[in-house]
């Protein structure tokens, strides 16, 4: 079990935070809410963004058939996607099955108690009719948030 | 690490799920404690706006819209719910999840509307207005529990529901029940990246 890369998208299709491992030997290498990632962010945007369309048509009812992961030729692509519109994206290796326990772990105990709990944290990085749609570029920055993220996904780089 | 239970179906098992979070995953707080600062916010809001009561409703809405835009994060962790897919669905997660979760009660759902979009909730009890007794000049106007309708409104925006959420009655202003109506005026789309359309 490996992951490579972690990202959260918020409801106005936008990267809010992303983090990717460079050196599996070395889990505080690779880079935080990396500027180069910003083309990355938004095709796999896109991807689970089209495949969630198709897959949501595919079933009858209009709950209940989303996508969980995407397998790949080397990642396996899981994906945590709340009611209220966040995204919690996490690519790894094949190893292991299901992340969302993680992922869920990650929005309950992470994300919901240092960013929604903190009050003078904003909820919506969006300020403006130009910062939706995918075109806002403001990250969490938030140090308890980066730092409880880090020491809880840092023992899964390497495994 | 807390399993993510992920509820199906029916209204039983949301009843049990929402009695299984509020026993098991809530901390609590002391009622009293919880009451008194309510009431102590509430007051402060008619002594700074110098007891004009429908500045202090809206005041209590906005702080409650702000609660409830937070809350719904809160409460989408807890019980790992998918959207719903009507409001039916809605009014039972809101009474036996949401009201049961946060504060230990199960609203009566009722009065639904023939095109079944609007629906209220009767609150047997208020653990709001525990102790309270309005005063006089306050009992034409003043709806106590106004943050309520706000928490309403904010979390049901934030799950792309736009609806209006307002009291109809309250056992403090001398009705013979507590009732906040809600109503649904439209589903809200999702917005899609620039260029997907």
């Amino acid at each position: 079990m490996a992951i490579y890369s972690f990202w959260i998208f918020d409801k106005h299709c936008n990267c809010i935070f992303n983090r990717e491992w460079t050196l599996v030997a070395n889990s505080s290498s690779g880079t935080v809410n990396s500027k180069q990632n910003e083309e990355t962010a938004k095709l796999l945007y896109g991807m689970i963004f089209s495949l969630r369309s198709i897959a949501l048509k595919l079933s009858n009812d209009s709950s209940g058939n989303d996508i969980r992961s995407i397998s790949t030729g080397k990642y396996r692509i899981h994906t945590y996607c709340t009611a209220s519109g966040l995204w919690f994206v996490l690519t790894t290796d094949f190893k292991q099955q299901s992340y969302s326990q993680v992922l869920h772990y990650i929005y309950s105990h992470i994300y919901v108690k240092y960013i929604t709990h903190n009050w003078l944290c904003a909820v919506d990085l969006a300020d403006n009719e130009s910062e939706t749609r995918g075109q806002g570029t403001k990250k969490i920055s938030n140090r308890n948030f980066i730092n409880a993220l880090e020491s809880f996904l840092t023992p899964m780089v390497a495994q | 690490m807390s399993s993510s239970s992920s509820l199906g179906g029916h209204s039983k098992s949301l009843r049990l799920a929402g009695e299984d979070i509020w026993k098991n995953k809530t901390e609590k707080v002391n009622g009293e404690l919880f009451t008194l600062m309510y009431g102590s916010i509430v007051s402060q809001l008619c002594r700074d706006y110098q007891r004009c009561f429908p500045k202090v409703n809206d005041q209590l809405y906005t702080m409650g819209y702000n609660i409830g835009v937070r809350l719904i994060e809160d409460f989408l962790a807890r019980t790992a719910l998918p959207r719903c897919e009507n409001m039916i669905r809605t009014s039972e997660v809101i009474s036996k999840c949401a009201f049961k979760i946060f504060l230990n009660i199960t609203p009566q759902v009722s009065n639904w509307s023939t095109d079944k979009n609007a629906f209220s909730l009767v609150l047997v009890e208020n653990p709001l207005s525990d102790f309270v007794e309005l005063p006089m000049d306050a009992m034409k106007q003043l709806w106590y529990s106004n943050v309520l309708c706000g928490v309403l409104k904010g979390a049901l925006e934030m799950v792309q529901l736009d609806c209006d959420v307002w009291f109809i009655s309250d056992v403090l202003k001398g009705d013979p029940q507590t009732e906040i109506r809600v109503k649904l005026n439209r589903v809200l789309k999702d917005e899609i990246p620039i260029g997907e359309d």
